[in-house]
């Protein structure tokens, strides 16, 4: 194995950057073990030997940079993230079209329950809740580590609770259904919640904070 | 000998004097456990990014000897982890040696 190979391994599945991270730390403590050995007076292949063995096994160490570096599927939420927030920001229509949607779910909430349609008007109501977390959240002033966190708690709850809304009694008996639809979404925030370890605060874009 | 769960200790320790660089951190846990603690030099970065991570070491570029370095140094939460772990480890080995001293 030369160190190409072992560099190969150690970075499998790492993002572009962390990946680029790596191979700079690891070239360069090779290089000082092998100047070291070279030093003790052992020869040059003696020296690359010596120097690879001393990293050990690179699917371990691998196995260790995936816990604490971004991996590419980490990197691509990111980076759809940020496209998303962009699009979103960047278009004032859109933007108010969009945050418009939970305003308007809002009114015909409150209409189903004025007519006496209920069980309309908790769907509208559901709708008030979700499409708000998605429209509305990225304006609010959730900026700080401590608020995001009561912002996610808040969100969970009140995912839970427009489940409960629409499913009324049904809510247990549909559960499968409900955990096999908010799957990806759990998928998303389980990714989310690693980045949120591996990043530093400051370096947070404003969807890890939601 | 297996001392994964320890390897964060360690490396604070090595840095509780002077900045360093990950190879001479590696070198100074090695030489100071006279050989005993003989870890594979792969891992030892990952340890450093999730110190780095926690706020316990941070690090900067230096150049030595004409090359490109990343040095860490240990940082305030940094030396008081160690305080806490160096407490601990000294209150089990104690209590171990107590135990294993019986037999």
């Amino acid at each position: 194995m030369t160190l190409t190979d072992w560099l190969y391994q150690a970075t499998r599945k790492l993002s572009r950057e962390s990946a680029e991270q790596v191979r700079r730390e690891i070239q360069e403590h090779y290089e000082s073990a092998r100047d070291t050995a070279l030093a003790c007076g052992s020869t040059s292949e003696q020296a690359d030997r010596q120097a690879l063995a001393a990293l050990g096994d690179p699917r371990s160490a691998n196995f260790e940079y995936r816990r604490v570096l971004l991996t590419a599927a980490e990197a691509k939420i990111l980076r759809g993230g940020n496209w998303e927030a962009k699009a979103f920001c960047a278009h004032g229509t859109l933007r108010r079209a969009l945050t418009a949607i939970p305003a308007l779910a809002l009114i015909a909430a409150i209409a189903f329950f004025a007519t006496g349609r209920i069980e309309l008007a908790k769907i509208a109501l559901a709708a008030v809740v979700m499409t708000g977390l998605l429209f509305a959240a990225p304006l609010l002033p959730v900026y700080t580590a401590p608020r995001a966190r009561i912002f996610r708690l808040v969100k969970w709850a009140a995912i839970a609770g427009a489940f409960a809304l629409i499913m009324g009694a049904d809510a247990m008996k549909m559960s499968w259904l409900i955990f096999s639809s908010l799957w990806p979404i759990a998928w998303i925030e389980w990714t989310r919640t690693s980045i949120r370890r591996k990043l530093p605060v400051a370096r947070w874009p404003k969807q890890l904070y939601l | 000998m297996n001392f994964k769960g320890t390897l964060p200790t360690l490396i604070l320790e090595a840095l509780l004097h002077e900045p360093t660089h990950g190879y001479r951190i590696a070198q100074s846990i090695k030489a100071r456990s006279h050989g005993v603690l003989d870890f594979k030099e792969g891992t030892l970065y990952p340890a450093l990014h999730k110190l780095e991570q926690d706020g316990l070491v941070d690090s900067y570029d230096a150049v030595e000897k004409g090359r490109q370095r990343r040095y860490y140094r240990i940082t305030d939460g940094g030396r008081a982890t160690l305080a806490k772990d160096r407490a601990e480890w000294t209150a089990l080995s104690r209590a171990v040696t107590t135990i294993l001293g019986e037999a």
